[in-house]
């Protein structure tokens, strides 16, 4: 969450239901959206968004395929299902439509729905990777690292060309984990800007401190279906997490090739410096640039 | 008696310290060994203001709420809900039970559990345990390790924000064991079971005070 207000995204096709649910979520001190249709919540969604509130029947489909435009826009987006229907009225959505669900109440009330949508849009996500422990100050922190203000792309540009060479490898990149995605900062070998965290490797290695190796994605059950993997011809990859000084996860520096692919202690050493190298340039210069 | 809401969750007669509201933990050890008959017993509670809800996926509900009662705990039907994903064809009749087809329908289990939730929540129950016995079966039927992972934050993000307990069995003998680690990673912290030869013994890593070695659990208690 990057904004003190959380945002939240109001879908209803009932305009008298749909007022009274805004009302409600304003009085929660909610920046609150709307939207009367699935096409008009396509249209307003963005990353801003840090929760939607969504009826069950549309005029142009139902709340799960609002739930299914808010995983394309929005993947890690909280999602509530607020309905008079009970869940077992509810046709099954596919696994990746798990919501939140509110029962609307027949009186009328939104109290229960305000109270659960405001933690849950300041608190939670929807995340279909797992998070680090201390993520709000993790993001806080790569949030200080502008890549381009501190003047490293060139230097991270060399670093890359020396790895993919290293280790005889199709591509190699340093990458910042941001919110909701991957940015590749440096990358040798391919054209690669930016990945969504549910898609990407580095999600994991981020988790750790030990070197995260992967000899064969689709041998490992955690990547075996991210199909993104395979169109970037991802078939093995490692990585050295890189983090600043309080120890937050910033991102990654990562070898990846189209064939399956071991590393010998000695590679993993290497990786390692490289690792250490691209934490110091990126100290030195946030102090070069006067950062505290 | 009725415990505060922001009062800190006690585990009678097991050796773990109370933990804060919010809090979700992954049991893992061998299912049938001890891991699920320490889920179950963490669900307990003893005090008449909390709920429970049960999503279970390995066996049938009637067999685990027979089960929850052998460990101490009370099938009231007013506060307790249940999803059974793995119905064993002598599921009670009861309104706290709701069948959902397949435990590779999470979206289904998900809303159903919303559903027990707030259900309790309305008849004032705002202290409510969670179990989730056991993950195993939702990795094996899910083709796709992503939508578990979100379902699990889901449902910790529920707990945190409820300020409930959560619990959630999986045996790691059963899975990858990268994949084991990564799950670990969606709970607060994680209890280790195993039957030694004294019986059951736990240990906790990453909550405070919880004893981080080896500890015997007295079955009688």
């Amino acid at each position: 969450m990057t904004n003190d207000s959380p945002t939240v995204l109001c879908a209803d096709p009932d305009d008298a239901s749909r007022a009274a649910t805004v009302d409600s979520l304003a009085s929660a001190g909610l920046a609150v959206r709307e939207a009367a249709s699935v096409s008009d919540l396509e249209s307003t969604l963005d990353d801003g968004v840090d929760c939607v509130v969504t009826a069950f029947e549309f005029g142009d489909g139902d709340g799960f395929d609002a739930v299914d435009a808010v995983r394309a826009a929005n993947p890690d987006c909280v999602c509530v299902l607020f309905t008079d229907r009970e869940p077992s009225d509810l046709p099954r959505g596919a696994p990746e439509q798990v919501v939140e669900y509110v029962p609307k109440p027949a009186d009328g009330s939104r109290d229960r729905l305000a109270s659960v949508v405001a933690t849950a849009a300041a608190e939670t996500r929807h995340a279909a990777y797992p998070l680090p422990d201390g993520e709000a100050e993790r993001l806080a922190a790569v949030r200080q690292y502008d890549v381009a203000s501190l003047s490293a792309a060139e230097t991270f540009d060399r670093l890359t060309a020396l790895i993919a060479s290293h280790f005889d490898i199709d591509v190699a990149f340093v990458g910042l984990v941001d919110e909701h995605e991957e940015r590749f900062i440096a990358c040798e070998g391919a054209n690669w800007r930016t990945l969504a965290r549910e898609d990407s490797i580095c999600t994991h290695t981020i988790l750790t401190d030990e070197l995260v190796v992967v000899e064969d994605v689709r041998e490992d059950p955690r990547f075996a279906a991210v199909d993104a993997l395979d169109e970037l011809d991802i078939r093995s990859y490692a990585g050295a997490r890189v983090t600043d000084d309080a120890g937050n996860a910033l991102g990654a520096v990562c070898c990846t090739d189209g064939e399956p692919r071991r590393y010998s202690r000695a590679e993993l050493d290497d990786l390692r410096r490289f690792a250490d190298e691209v934490e110091e340039q990126l100290r030195l210069r946030r102090q070069l640039a006067g950062a505290p | 008696m009725a415990a505060r809401r922001d009062a800190r969750y006690a585990f009678d007669g097991l050796p773990l310290g109370p933990v804060d509201p919010g809090t979700s933990v992954i049991v893992t050890g061998p299912v049938l060994d001890g891991a699920r008959e320490l889920g179950l017993r963490l669900l307990r509670c003893d005090v008449g203001d909390c709920g429970v809800v049960i999503i279970t996926t390995d066996s049938g509900a009637a067999t685990t709420m027979e089960d929850f009662e052998r460990y101490g705990g009370t099938f009231d039907r007013d506060r307790v809900g249940v999803v059974d994903c793995a119905q064993d064809g002598r599921e009670p009749a009861a309104d706290c039970v709701s069948a959902v087809g397949t435990p590779a329908d999470l979206t289904g289990i998900g809303i159903e559990y919303s559903g027990h939730y707030e259900r309790l929540y309305a008849a004032g129950y705002e202290r409510v345990r969670t179990g989730i016995l056991t993950a195993t079966p939702l990795l094996v039927y899910s083709e796709d390790v992503r939508p578990v992972y979100r379902f699990l934050n889901t449902v910790t993000g529920r707990i945190d924000t409820a300020g409930g307990v959560g619990v959630c069995v999986v045996d790691p003998k059963a899975h990858d064991e990268q994949v084991v680690e990564s799950l670990v990673q969606c709970f607060d912290g994680r209890v280790h079971v195993r039957s030694g030869d004294e019986g059951l013994e736990l240990r906790v890593d990453g909550l405070p005070d919880q004893p981080t070695d080896w500890t015997a659990v007295d079955p009688s208690a």
